[in-house]
Parts: structure tokens; C-alpha cells; sequence
């Protein structure tokens, strides 16, 4: 039981993936992504050398349709797997075994695929299309956010009796070079997608200070005195907020 | 503001890290390990290209002090970097740049760097040092997390105004596969290192059920009956 999403920005050229899930620690099993490459990840009963071997077949140049052959030849149990590989370019391929659990399917739209088991049903795979849409000048990262948020809303995994929480996730995107831009992770929480949001949203306040840091030491500041400047732009906000008139 | 254990299991050959920060998120620039090929890490100042292309090096075949060399002679600002290389045998480099800030030091032991910045002094790197050594019959990933709880208790990060609490954590471990054998994280926590024990040892339960479900399907029981299994 999980749901994902693989998305490319067709003005960046970024790629990422977004997922979340009732196991735990799920960003931890995503090493499919890679810049320049493409994506590819392998979930519901997953075997974990897919991913590292879709990116190194995607690499030589094999087009993400045949990659997806070579893994139903190369494992038995493929009809177990759920799998959606998507090259740089934007061409996608998505395998949904029928030894998969509870109601699974994939959904290919523009510049992304939904894909998922164990759901409530198709509407989760429409939310989630429909949230990675919904703002398409966005920065990747956050239209893959607001896709698990409009997944998750549809009802997300579980049946007409449970629902089943969502325990993790994890937006990834590369950009260009061969280290991640964005990897933001919750491994063990109660409403995990919720919890990436303020990850995410709060990381994003840090991102080019982290960034600037690097590249130019010498004019860093402290992270401590970063962090004070920031509450003090909070409480300012916060303060402009509370003296406005009542509308 | 980091402190950072990078370690090579001699029993295993498994190659790992263990990280806490006041940063937030700090797992991000956790790329820097790969079946037998090694372990390493820059942080400080981080240089985010320099992780890839000291594994490239090794790799190549280059000793992880010749390694650093090569990352001294590639960056213009290397002395805001602190640097640990672990090669695929356990032998280790470390670096730690004069202008990184506070408390900056590392201690290379036998196939590990424990190593920090913005300390409370060189007892916090000594501390995980000791941490790591403590059990070496326990299995490696909690070793890695023994020295990182050392490292907090030491005293961990201190600032211009103080302690400075763990916000971000992670512990990493490759085997045999160019896949993660644990990849977990707390991005973002008022007591990361507290959070990601406690991570842990609920990911602990799962591990075998997650490996045996991909490896086997046709027989794995439901993920919520097994949750079921564990109450």
C-alpha cells in the first residue's frame, strides 16, 4: 500500500519523485533518480536491485518501455511488483502486476505518472495527476507535494472499511548534477504527509542559505545567527498579521 | 555544527554514517557511500560535488589520503570543509579546514573518522569515538548510533549562545548492493537523536518483514497483519 509520484519539469529539465506509504522509512528505498537519467521506481512487494539497475539500463540508453521487459525477464516474481520508470526526456513506462494487493493501478498524464496499491480506488491516482497539474510553473518539489496532498485527500490507501494511515514519504528531485537538490524525508510519523509538508515548507526557508554557504564560505554567516534573523522575520509577519483589521 | 561518525564494519565490510546537526534535513548531503568502494563525507562548509567525486576516486583506486589531496587541489575554499575517507579495506583520512568554526576536529581510528565542528570541545569527538568502540559484537548500524548518542551526551554542538540542539540526524548503511541496506532519517526535530533511536528501533522491527516481502511475495502476510503480529 503506497502512492507515488514520478514527475519531470519541462522548463528545468529537474526530475523527481514523490511517495508516500503505510511501511516505514520508505525514502530510504528510492535510490532510482538520478539527473540527466530518469527515474524509476519499484514498490508493492518491491525487489530492491530494480531501481539501481533502471537507472544504470536507462543510462546505456534503452528506452524506459524496454527496461521494463528486461525486468520481467530478469524476475520471476515480477507479477508481484509495481513499477513506473520515466527517462529524461519525459517517456514513461509503468507495469502494475497482478499479484499486487488491494486496488492498484497507474495513470500517465503530462510530464508525470501516478502509480499505486493497496488505495481506495482510481481516485487517488486522479488526485494525485491532478495535484502535480494543478500549478505547473511551480517548482518541481512542490507539485509533487501538492500531488500526495491531493492523493492523500482522495482517500488514499485503504478500503471502504480502513483507512490505512500514511507512516512515511518523501519528495526527491535532482537537478543537473549527480548529488540530490531536494530530499526531504519523514520516516515514522502518524500523518506523514502533513509532516513532509512542514518539512519541506520549513527547509525551503533554509535551502539557499545551505546552498550560499557552501559556495562561499567566506561570506557565510553563523546558522545561528541565520536562525535569529529568520524568527525575527516570523515574528515580524506574525506581528503585521495580528494588527490588521479584522476582515 | 555537526558531529559525524564515518565507519567500515571489519566483520561485515559494511561501510556506514551517523550523523546529528543543528541543520535541518542533513541527510540530504548523506550521499557518500558505496559498496565496496567506501565511505565519505564533507560537512562544515559543505561542497556538495566533493562526496561523488572522492567515491569516483576511490573507486579509481586512489588511498583516501591521496583522495583528500585531490579534493584540496580541486577547491578554492577547501579550508572551510571537514572531510572523512574510508576505502573499502578500513583505511581512513580526515581533514578538518582551519576556518571551519568552533570547536573543528576529528579522530581516525581503526577503520573509522569520528569528526565535528561547533563543538563543545574535542571530548564530544572523542566521546563517539569511544561510542563506537564500546560494542563491537553489536551489529554495526548500532554501533553507529552508540557513537552519535555519545556525541550528544558529551555535550554535542555549541554555539555563540549556547548548546545548540540536534535538529537533523541520519544513519546509513551499504552492504553488498548498490542499494541502501538502511537509509533513515530525522530531517527535522527538536531532540533529532533521541527521534531517530526511537525510528530505529521501530524500523528494527520491520526490516526482515520489508527484505522477505520483496524477496518472496507469494507468501508474505499483509503488511497490517503483521502489524497486528507485533502488538
Amino acid at each position: 500500500m503506497t502512492y507515488s509520484i514520478i514527475g519531470r519539469c519541462a522548463r528545468t529539465g529537474r526530475l523527481g519523485l514523490g511517495i508516500t506509504t503505510f511501511s516505514l522509512a520508505v525514502g530510504g528505498r528510492c535510490e532510482g533518480i538520478a539527473a540527466g537519467i530518469g527515474v524509476c521506481k519499484t514498490q508493492a512487494f518491491p525487489n530492491r536491485t530494480n531501481d539501481p539497475l533502471g537507472i544504470k539500463l536507462l543510462a546505456e540508453g534503452f528506452l524506459p518501455a524496454r527496461v521494463m521487459q528486461m525486468f520481467a525477464a530478469n524476475d520471476r516474481e515480477h507479477d508481484y511488483r509495481q513499477i513506473a520508470i520515466m527517462d529524461r526526456d519525459g517517456r514513461v513506462a509503468a507495469h502494475t502486476g497482478s499479484g499486487t494487493r488491494g486496488w492498484s493501478g497507474h495513470q500517465m498524464d503530462t510530464d508525470s505518472v501516478a502509480f499505486g496499491n493497496g488505495l481506495v480506488g482510481p481516485q487517488v491516482l486522479a488526485g494525485l495527476i491532478a495535484g502535480f497539474l494543478a500549478k505547473p510553473d511551480d517548482p518541481l518539489e512542490y507539485r509533487l507535494m501538492r500531488a500526495l496532498e491531493a492523493g492523500r485527500d482522495a482517500g488514499g490507501q485503504g478500503n471502504a472499511q480502513t483507512h490505512k494511515p500514511e507512516r512515511s514519504a518523501a519528495i526527491k528531485v535532482v537537478d543537473r548534477m549527480d548529488y540530490p537538490d531536494i530530499d526531504v524525508r519523514v520516516d515514522v510519523h502518524p500523518t506523514a504527509v502533513e509532516e513532509l509538508r512542514r518539512v519541506l515548507e520549513e527547509f525551503k526557508l533554509y535551502e539557499e542559505f545551505y546552498r550560499q554557504r557552501g559556495r562561499d564560505p567566506s561570506h557565510a554567516i553563523p546558522q545561528d545567527v541565520f536562525v535569529a534573523n529568520l524568527n525575527a522575520r516570523r515574528q515580524a509577519l506574525a506581528g503585521a498579521r495580528a494588527s490588521r483589521p479584522a476582515s | 555544527m555537526t558531529f559525524t561518525i564515518v565507519a567500515r564494519c571489519s566483520r561485515s565490510g559494511q561501510v556506514g554514517i551517523g550523523i546529528a546537526t543543528y541543520s535541518i534535513g542533513v541527510g540530504l548531503y548523506c550521499n557518500g557511500l558505496r559498496a565496496n568502494v567506501g565511505a565519505t563525507m564533507t560537512q562544515a562548509f559543505v561542497n556538495q560535488g566533493n562526496n561523488t567525486l572522492a567515491l569516483r576516486l576511490l573507486a579509481k583506486g586512489f588511498m583516501p589520503a591521496r583522495v583528500i589531496d585531490e579534493l584540496a587541489a580541486n577547491d578554492s575554499d577547501f579550508a572551510y570543509r571537514q572531510i572523512a575517507v574510508i576505502d573499502r579495506e578500513g583505511r581512513a583520512a580526515a581533514y578538518s579546514g582551519a576556518k571551519t568554526r568552533g570547536y573543528s576536529g576529528h579522530e581516525v581510528g581503526n577503520g573509522y573518522v569520528a569528526m565535528g565542528n561547533v563543538l563543545a570541545g574535542h571530548h564530544v569527538v572523542e566521546a563517539m569515538a569511544r561510542g563506537y568502540e564500546a560494542k563491537p559484537d553489536e551489529s554495526f548500524e548500532r554501533r553507529l548510533l552508540r557513537a552519535i548518542e555519545a556525541g550528544r551526551d558529551a555535550g554535542g554542538q555549541v554555539g555563540n549562545d549556547g548548546h545548540l540542539t540536534e535538529r537533523s540526524a541520519g544513519i546509513f548503511v551499504y552492504g553488498a548492493y548498490d542499494h541502501a541496506e538502511l537509509d533513515l532519517r530525522v530531517d527535522l526535530h527538536d531532540k533529532a537523536v533521541d527521534e531517530l533511536r526511537r525510528a530505529f528501533e521501530e524500523y528494527e522491527l520491520y526490516r526482515g518483514y520489508y527484505r522477505d516481502r520483496g524477496n518472496n511475495p507469494r507468501d508474505a502476510v499483509p503488511q497490517d497483519v503483521f502489524v497486528a503480529g507485533l502488538k
